[in-house]
């Protein structure tokens, strides 16, 4: 059988998908997607006051930005969306050890409150 | 040499004829081991990182030297990240290549990745330089010394994958690439995906986080 770029590829070919692949034509878009967000993260920078992001917003909405784009290659591009979940387990472990570690050690140095440093 | 000739041309041989269809694993997971391997390295690379960002975070506030604010070209940074996202892009369609027998699409977009990333590495060498010139050495001051250590690891990595990327346009050529080991391609893809990720929440915490 000949796949052409079009075709998506069969989960029965490829070791350890659970779903069938999507082809270039999803990757391209998923790669405009990750730039039109990357534009609207620069945006943040040249104008700081615009009002979606503007004072104590900024900040969760970096984070929103950078979590769409981060879980976006994990899914797509790294294929967990169409390989199995024990890849996504072991991922999430790593992970979930390594926010939860950091955040204690974040906690534990106040950085939450830089006001009480003083 | 003629033995050499021979024994290529057997290889090719022996790929010609081989499934296009991946070798199905007799593990427990149903996945090869160096997929899961990949992905349990990945995932201990997230406190490595982990580790160097938090570090960032908690020296940002210079106490003597150049502060973040003054000395970041975030237009500059801005280009550099997204020529590495889109060698995400150019990584993943040399995947789909070799998952369909396009040898010669597959070392194009390889190639294409390895030029992205080392035009990414090229750019944070010039970033340093000037940095050095602006007066922010490694022992200039704590946040100095960690923005160094961080961005240098990943620089590192990139170079890593740039080497592997080099390995596969040289096993293609040797014909020692075939569409049925396409798991190689798709494991050094995993490698070059995460080092695009941790580039993507390093973009966020260290250069737009005020």
């Amino acid at each position: 059988m000949t796949l052409t770029s079009h075709d998506p590829i069969p989960a029965s070919n490829l070791d350890g998908a659970v779903e069938d692949y999507s082809r270039d034509k999803v990757y391209v878009l998923t790669a405009l997607f990750l730039a039109a967000v990357t534009v609207l993260e620069v945006l943040t920078y040249a104008y700081p006051d615009f009002p979606v992001w503007a004072d104590n917003l900024l900040i969760p909405v970096l984070m929103i930005m950078m979590a769409v784009k981060f879980f976006t290659v994990l899914y797509i591009f790294m294929h967990l969306k169409f390989d199995k979940p024990i890849l996504t387990w072991v991922f999430y472990a790593g992970l979930v050890l390594a926010v939860l570690v950091y955040l204690a050690m974040l906690s534990t140095f106040r950085i939450w409150w830089p006001e009480s440093h003083s | 040499m003629a033995e050499a000739l021979t024994a290529r041309e057997s290889i090719k041989a022996a790929d010609a004829h081989a499934p296009s269809a991946h070798i199905e694993h007799d593990t427990n997971t149903g996945i090869s081991n160096t997929k899961l391997g990949m992905w349990l390295f990945l995932a201990s690379e997230c406190l490595l990182f982990g580790g160097l960002i938090t570090t960032y975070l908690l020296y940002k506030r210079p106490l003597e030297g150049p502060t973040p604010e003054e000395i970041f070209d975030i237009p500059f940074t801005s280009t550099s990240s997204f020529v590495l996202l889109m060698s995400s892009l150019t990584m993943v369609l040399a995947v789909s290549a070799i998952e369909r027998g396009d040898h010669e699409r597959l070392r194009i977009w390889i190639g294409a990745t390895a030029l992205l990333g080392a035009t990414f590495i090229a750019g944070q060498i010039y970033e340093f330089t000037v940095f050095v010139r602006e007066g922010l050495g490694f022992t200039t001051s704590r946040f100095s010394s960690a923005f160094y250590t961080l961005t240098g690891f990943h620089g590192v990595h990139v170079t890593i994958g740039i080497i592997m990327l080099m390995s596969l346009v040289l096993l293609s050529l040797r014909g020692k690439l075939p569409e049925h080991r396409s798991e190689t391609v798709e494991i050094v893809g995993l490698y070059w995906h995460f080092v695009d990720v941790v580039w993507i929440f390093i973009f966020a915490v260290v250069y737009l986080v005020p």
